[in-house]
């Protein structure tokens, strides 16, 4: 009976359980992972990246640059139907952008490659030269 | 009708006002926690793994002939996948680069110097410069026409 009555009690006071903190900790971290979040904006054509075994760690950021295995080029989700319109789009990018980050298709041809590196070299006007990163395939583990 | 009726609403937002509100947070919170698991799922902070490329500032290519190892591949003709590289005159395929690197003579081997046709695979070029940073040559230059 004492057993019974204690228990009662214990699951009253547990109806009465702080949810305030708990709230503001929910929020908190909520806010924190919509402000670090990088959406993942795919390109509007498949690319495998080639794969490497030496490798640089780049931080993931916006304003990666495409190239499909028949040349089309795209920056994120939109696509640049000419190298011009490219060269255009990246200037007025390139105070957002400090490392090029070019996701280049394995079967990509080497001329294009090198086409649209050439056109950031020409538009980026850094003393030292910009810099550029070639993306490779990251490890599979095991799949 | 209407006049009994107005009253009656009046005395029941009279009551209303006089209880302190409380908000149902249990939907608010659900909806938090859905949010929260989306943006938890969505967000990856692990880096991507690239090859660092520094491009020479814009203005007229060097005249000065380079010194460096030369590789030079050509386009891949027919059923072949990647184009023949030659290295130093003599055809070499992607396993002999390594020792050719390694043992290259001192005074070249501070840079390796890319000089591709344009229908060579981008596979194929990561792997010579993959293999130029093994045998530990960082430094990695693209040969161009240079354009008037």
């Amino acid at each position: 009976m004492a057993i019974q009555m204690r228990t009662g009690k214990a699951k009253e006071r547990g109806q009465a359980l702080m949810m305030e903190p708990m709230i503001d900790c929910v929020f908190l971290l909520l806010i924190f992972f919509m402000v670090s979040a990088i959406m993942r904006v795919p390109p509007p054509f498949t690319v495998t990246l080639p794969e490497s075994a030496t490798k640089h760690d780049f931080p993931r950021k916006k304003f990666n640059l495409f190239i499909s295995a028949d040349g089309r080029i795209s920056f994120d989700d939109l696509e640049m139907l000419t190298l011009d319109h490219m060269e255009m789009y990246l200037s007025s990018k390139e105070s957002q952008i400090t490392t090029l980050i070019i996701k280049a298709d394995r079967l990509a041809k080497h001329g294009r490659v090198i086409d649209v590196m050439e056109r950031a070299k020409r538009r980026f006007s850094k003393t030292e030269g910009q810099e550029i990163a070639l993306m490779v395939a990251e490890e599979s583990y095991g799949n | 009708m209407a006049s009994t009726q107005a009253p009656s609403g009046m005395t029941r937002m009279a009551g209303r006002e006089r209880k302190s509100p409380k908000l149902d947070m249990a939907p608010m919170i659900d909806c938090v926690f859905l949010l929260l698991i989306f943006f938890m799922v969505s967000t990856s902070f692990a880096p991507m793994p690239g090859i660092r490329v520094q491009l020479p500032p814009p203005g007229k290519p060097n005249p000065n002939k380079p010194k460096g190892l030369i590789v030079r591949i050509a386009n891949p003709e027919g059923v072949q996948k990647y184009g023949t590289m030659i290295l130093n005159d003599e055809i070499v395929n992607i396993n002999q680069m390594f020792t050719e690197f390694i043992h290259a003579p001192e005074e070249v081997k501070n840079m390796v110097i890319i000089q591709s046709e344009r229908d060579v695979i981008h596979e194929q070029i990561i792997n010579v410069m993959d293999i130029a940073k093994q045998a530990g040559i960082d430094k990695i230059g693209f040969a161009v026409v240079a354009r008037e």
